[in-house]
């Protein structure tokens, strides 16, 4: 019985390490959500760039890629702040089909894009700890997953804190709890529409970064399939709501893995659907639905 | 009246009729100048087949709804007309209408659990559909289908036959004809109001007597029919079939044809199709490749923001703006 409690533990330890990535991702869309109630389904590319981002600065300067968090992380802000800008500004108000119609659009553009400039073969890089494994409870883990880890938890605290204390943070729970009261009392709800996909944008960016120094291989249509498995989980921890996406991620991450191991490698994606859909014929509005409409 | 123009399309009843008569003296003609040009011949059979699916897809939003997954009725329609189709022996000319039987079989079971989701929720579902579809045709159903090889596929017309490239050609364009005949007579019956009832007011809907919830499983069906239908045609026209066909592009092509031409109108989707088409293979004649995508994205973000009606809606827009500045000046 020792072997099952180790393959239990190692799937948990996968599971942690793949939540932290889709925690970082759905905590950026619920982000958004909150502030906007717009849903940006080319979240994902988001992540790829901020993949292939910190593979150009390592492959110019071979710093630890760690470090590079520093460059993806404040580049997609700026990419999501002209997204914002420019996209989804003008449809603001337009109907909940045109923000997913126009993030199509964006996947297209954003993809190709990529593709022109990386070409589309898939990459990888390797991190400095990747031949080092620590033992937890008997079981090896890689010393990236350990690092991942307490990156994200490190990424997320700093969010709490930025949400809780500072002015701007509570301007932007404001916007996202009553945007006309929030208007009413000065805050200017277009500069927090602003932020709040720029910050979304800096997570994925970050999540892209992580994915990269974990040693997964990148292409620049990668990011589709993470992005939905995000949004899955936005729904099932609610829309909006950060704790939410964060026991979601986790719940996920494991779940995904567990199916991995017991139905095999073929059912990875298709897992998080049927997870989805079991939850959706439940409850029709998600499991924190009210509070979404 | 208004709502019938609403349903029907843009534009005044004579410029639609003879913009139709345009199309379809050209899609009789055309090929008969380009005739020899086997290249040319097969976008256009494409095209239709296009056509013919992004229809479908539209037929859905009439009734408020919206799919992101429609590549799994797509390829079932494609996967069950192939394999009847070599299973009996039967000419696919039969086979592809049981194809779309097939799809919207699965269309019916999505489409119950789908009706009472909203936007971002039936998106995702019907997303995760297609994902769904494709993992089981290349795991549980790898004995039949060929999981990632996929099977080969008789072709509509044998190559025997001589001309059989043209034969096929105009039979697909008659499917069209008929698919967007049967849109348009089912929209200008009463079942078209209740649709228009349910997507501006289900509330009002509601109060007036109308169960949207029927409707809506009505459209993912008919949706889901003639999807399949198309879907079986590509493929005997390709000659086989690999799970590709319900990668995420197919799924979206619809979409942006739609979009682009004009969504809940009948020639929104022809025209989008054949407008990004042209584009689509002219750039790739002048050896752009991945930029394809990328003006097609653009071209999409531009007409969501500018230009919300399509581009059918481009003759009245330039109309208006140019007396604006008549009054103007």
């Amino acid at each position: 019985m020792a072997g099952g409690v180790d393959i239990v533990l190692q799937v948990l330890i996968w599971g942690l390490y793949a939540g932290c990535i889709y925690i970082l991702l759905a905590t950026g869309l619920n982000l958004i959500f909150g502030v906007m109630k717009v849903v940006n389904f080319a979240h994902g590319e988001l992540l790829m760039l901020g993949a292939y981002i910190t593979f150009t600065f390592y492959a110019l300067s071979g710093w630890n890629p760690y470090v590079l968090l520093a460059a993806s992380v404040p580049l997609l802000i700026l990419v999501g702040i002209i997204i914002e800008r420019l996209c989804f500004r003008p449809i603001l108000g337009t109907g909940k089909l045109n923000e997913i119609f126009i993030s199509i659009g964006l996947i297209y553009i954003v993809q190709n894009a990529a593709a022109l400039v990386w070409t589309d073969e898939w990459r990888i890089i390797h991190s400095p700890y990747e031949k080092i494994t620590i033992s937890v409870l008997g079981v090896n883990m890689p010393l990236d997953y350990l690092i991942i880890i307490i990156t994200t938890t490190l990424i997320l605290v700093f969010l709490h804190l930025f949400l809780r204390r500072t002015r701007t943070g509570k301007a932007m729970r404001a916007t996202s709890q009553n945007r006309n009261g929030a208007m009413l009392t000065g805050i200017n709800v277009e500069r927090m529409d602003m932020l709040s996909f720029g910050i979304g944008a800096g997570l994925a960016g970050a999540a892209g970064t992580l994915w990269v120094v974990s040693g997964q291989v990148f292409n620049p249509y990668m990011g589709s399939i993470p992005a939905i498995k995000a949004f899955a989980i936005v729904i099932l921890g609610g829309l909006g709501s950060i704790p939410g996406a964060i026991i979601g991620g986790l719940i996920y991450g494991i779940a995904e893995n567990f199916a991995i191991f017991t139905l095999g490698g073929a059912w990875k994606d298709a897992i998080s659907f049927i997870i989805l859909i079991l939850v959706l014929i439940v409850r029709p509005t998600g499991i924190f639905g009210e509070s979404a409409e | 009246m208004i709502e019938m123009n609403k349903t029907l399309g843009i534009g005044s009843k004579r410029a639609r009729l003879l913009g139709t008569i345009v199309l379809l003296v050209l899609a009789v003609v055309l090929p008969l100048i380009f005739g020899m040009n086997l290249y040319l011949l097969t976008i256009l059979v494409l095209m239709i087949i296009f056509i013919i699916y992004a229809s479908s897809w539209n037929f859905l939003t009439y009734t408020g709804q919206g799919s992101l997954g429609h590549a799994a009725f797509f390829g079932l329609g494609g996967y069950a007309s192939a394999l009847i189709a070599n299973a009996s022996g039967l000419s696919p000319y039969i086979t592809i209408f049981m194809g779309g039987g097939a799809a919207a079989l699965v269309g019916l079971f999505i489409g119950v659990i789908c009706v009472r989701l909203k936007e971002w929720f039936l998106a995702m579902v019907t997303f995760g559909f297609a994902i769904i579809i494709q993992t089981l045709i290349v795991s549980q159903f790898a004995a039949v289908s060929g999981g990632w090889d996929g099977i080969a596929a008789p072709r509509l017309v044998p190559s025997t036959i001589p001309n059989y490239q043209l034969i096929g050609y105009y039979s697909i364009v008659l499917i069209a004809v008929l698919v967007i005949l049967l849109f348009w007579i089912i929209l200008k019956s009463k079942i078209g109001l209740a649709f228009a009832a349910i997507r501006e007011n289900e509330m009002e809907a509601r109060a007036a007597g109308i169960d949207p919830v029927r409707y809506r499983l009505f459209a993912f069906l008919v949706s889901a029919y003639f999807s399949g239908v198309a879907g079986a045609l590509e493929i005997h026209n390709l000659g086989y079939i690999t799970p590709e066909i319900f990668g995420v592009d197919i799924s979206f092509w619809p979409i942006v044809y739609s979009i682009s031409g004009g969504l809940g109108t009948l020639a929104g989707p022809i025209v989008g199709t054949i407008v990004i088409t042209v584009l689509w293979d002219g750039l790739l004649m002048l050896g752009i490749t991945y930029a394809r995508f990328v003006i097609i994205g653009v071209l999409l973000v531009l007409i969501i923001i500018f230009l919300p009606k399509g581009l059918i809606s481009l003759p009245e827009n330039v109309k208006e703006f140019i007396g604006k500045i008549r009054r103007s000046s």
